[in-house]
């Protein structure tokens, strides 16, 4: 069922309430308000070690409304397992056991617990809120970092390709496979529903604005994810492995096609992480982007 | 009035894995590791023969193992894993995680020294390493007492006053693949003794949020540990209820449940240790005895919480302790000897301590071993 944005604001309740402590246009919190609170009244919450462990809230005045289960950086998955595991024995498979992390634990630390859930096919659903880099700890490379990118732990620039968890998934047969942005919130919650009704191990990369860690506006935050879709840095796709077939989501089909995309310069140039970026690196940066449209393209 | 049992013969893991499915955990975790792996396949076996009706979670690594018990456990549902030395060291985050957590998971530690130089025979590196880890700590001596200590883990672990997890350990090979004999009740009077596990110390609720371990401030934080300090109190109480409940059922004790003492009240030698250790001392005792030596000995049986009052109450009566470890604090002395000296201190008691570390990376320690060391120790 395609979820238009009066969709968006149908919620079974508020999943994040008042006092959360994300920054100012953190996309995180935004993808959670309206993926989360689609689910509201049936899902478990399991959070590693990221910025959702900060800004869920501290003590009483924890803001998220669901159950929510904090665990260590590489453990969410496991956990999950163990949650999923239990509420079949329970008899409460109605329950979504969702775990709700960046790309610290997604793209590195967490691969392998990951990687075991999938393989044994558990029955959760993994959303990796990705915003390239070890947001929390102040800025680092992380395994999700594009080429160029100035973090705290790459000064003169990253120098190797993203590490594209989404492929990974597929390749370990998940049952369902898509990535989102937080600029097309329809499409992301879209995938979210259709991926809760599988039964299975399924993954979500959501691209979030980092204002902070991305040295930009906070008022550019959605503005920055819609520009990583149209200049085709960010493709929007969902693969399932009953008909094996990758479809390009609506928001990127124009992208498919090169000449349609918007130079990354309209991308790279808002974001003080890319300051300096060199015209070798943007080529490096583009044929990384290229790469990664070259591969879903084999599955369309 | 004991209840009828059946005596069998069994390695200690086959032990462990009976007192697991008489408990009828419903999720349990494993990964392989020697000398562990027996105790989980074993379990594997009988849920996919059907005697358990438990969701058994393959997992990738020991790290996961115990995760995925502890996301059980905060369903609000019985579980069990079982580890040993490296596992265990890899599980470490989630094995302290367990304890501050209060999650009540019971797994068994299959005693096995630690790497580098690879070797599988016993020592109690890896369970000490973990002894601040907020884990209640049985020390067993042999294949009836991993049964037993097991099905009482469950009942103190899971009692509301309580929430911890219990760490049985058992000496790898010594116990885990060394068959002896072992008295079984039948499957209904075990699950009787246990019980169920209806009202979990903690369930994750739908219709009532909450969020567990969220940032805690130093209050709230430093009130939680001292909320876990009390119920160390509180628990080194309960194994003592629980395991005289157990006697009275089943007709077997081990001391008190905190410490077995062996030999005559008063001597001129006590013998203290864990494990196997524990029971080899007793052949020890009996031959020294025999040549007119008085020694006698007090097992360790639970480490954590560790029972201060009964050693210093032994120690009070006895001239002169002689104190086994099979494990070393390096840089300063095996764990059970500076955990008694500080009991023995802390309460002014000054019987004379002499530690010796026996026993590391599964060095043999015969009876006559012990007995020669008893000797120097007389002279000295």
């Amino acid at each position: 069922m395609p979820v238009t944005q009066k969709d968006l604001m149908k919620k079974p309740k508020d999943a994040i309430l008042k006092g959360h402590f994300a920054c100012a246009g953190c996309g995180s919190a935004l993808a959670f308000r309206h993926a989360i609170g689609s689910i509201a009244d049936e899902v478990i919450l399991v959070v590693p070690a990221s910025c959702a462990s900060v800004y869920q809230g501290s003590g009483k005045g924890v803001a998220f409304n669901v159950p929510t289960i904090n665990t260590a950086f590489a453990a969410s998955d496991a956990v999950a397992s163990g949650i999923s595991r239990a509420m079949k024995m329970k008899k409460k498979e109605n329950l979504k056991v969702v775990v709700w992390g960046g790309d610290g634990s997604a793209a590195d630390i967490g691969v392998s617990t990951e990687i075991g859930a999938c393989d044994r096919q558990e029955n959760i659903l993994h959303i990796m809120y990705s915003n390239n880099v070890y947001g929390n700890t102040g800025g680092q490379r992380s395994g999700d970092t594009m080429i160029g990118a100035r973090t705290t732990t790459t000064p003169k620039g990253n120098t190797t390709p993203r590490k594209m968890i989404p492929f990974i998934m597929m390749a370990n047969n998940a049952r369902y496979v898509a990535t989102a942005s937080q600029a097309y919130l329809e499409d992301f919650v879209e995938k979210v529903q259709k991926a809760i009704s599988y039964e299975g191990f399924k993954f979500i990369q959501i691209d979030i604005s980092c204002p902070p860690n991305w040295k930009a506006d906070s008022s550019d935050s959605v503005r920055i994810a819609r520009t990583a879709v149209q200049t085709g840095i960010w493709p929007l796709f969902e693969w399932d492995r009953i008909t094996s077939k990758a479809v390009i989501s609506r928001p990127s089909q124009k992208y498919l096609n090169k000449e349609e995309r918007l130079p990354i310069t309209e991308w790279t140039s808002i974001q003080g992480r890319f300051r300096g970026i060199t015209e070798e690196e943007l080529k490096a940066l583009e044929a990384d982007t290229e790469r990664q449209w070259n591969f879903i393209r084999k599955f369309l | 009035m004991t209840v009828a049992q059946e005596i069998k013969s069994m390695t200690g893991n086959d032990a462990a894995a009976y007192a697991a499915l008489y408990a009828k955990p419903k999720v349990i975790a494993a990964y392989p590791i020697t000398p562990q792996t027996t105790i989980v396949e074993k379990l594997s076996q009988y849920v996919d023969h059907g005697l358990l009706d438990a969701e058994f979670v393959i997992v990738e690594s020991e790290h996961s193992a115990l995760a995925a018990c502890m996301g059980a456990a905060w369903s609000g549902v019985r579980t069990f894993t079982a580890t040993s030395s490296q596992g265990l060291l890899y599980m470490a985050e989630n094995v302290f995680w367990t304890g501050y957590g209060r999650l009540p998971i019971i797994m068994p530690v299959v005693n096995r020294c630690l790497a580098p130089g690879w070797n599988i025979w016993p020592d109690f590196q890896d369970s000490m390493a973990f002894r601040d880890a907020g884990w209640i700590q049985i020390y067993t001596k042999n294949n009836q007492e991993v049964f037993d200590t097991i099905l009482q883990a469950f009942k103190i672990s899971e009692n509301k006053d309580i929430a911890l997890p219990s760490m049985p350990c058992l000496d790898g090979f010594i116990i885990s693949h060394t068959t002896g004999q072992v008295s079984l009740p039948n499957a209904e009077d075990a699950y009787e003794f246990v019980g169920d596990y209806d009202d979990p110390v903690i369930e994750v609720d739908v219709e009532n949020p909450w969020a567990f371990g969220a940032m805690t401030g130093p209050d709230q934080y430093s009130k939680n540990r001292r909320d876990l300090m009390a119920a160390m109190t509180i628990a080194e109480k309960k194994i003592v209820e629980v395991h005289k409940e157990f006697d009275e059922r089943f007709g077997r004790s081990y001391g008190n449940g905190l410490v077995e003492p062996y030999g005559d009240d008063e001597a001129d030698l006590t013998i203290m240790s864990l494990g196997t250790i524990g029971d080899e001392t007793h052949e020890a005792i009996d031959r020294l005895n025999q040549e007119g030596l008085k020694v006698n000995a007090l097992r360790i049986r639970t480490f954590r919480p560790f029972p201060n009052n009964d050693i210093v109450e032994f120690a009070k009566k006895n001239h002169k302790l002689l104190v086994i470890d099979r494990s070393v604090s390096f840089g300063n002395d095996g764990q059970l000897r500076i955990e008694v000296d500080s009991a023995l201190k802390r309460n002014k008691v000054d019987t004379p301590v002499i530690g010796r570390i026996m026993g590391i990376g599964g060095e043999d320690v015969p009876y006559s071993r012990i007995m020669d060391e008893a000797k120097k120790v007389l002279k000295e």
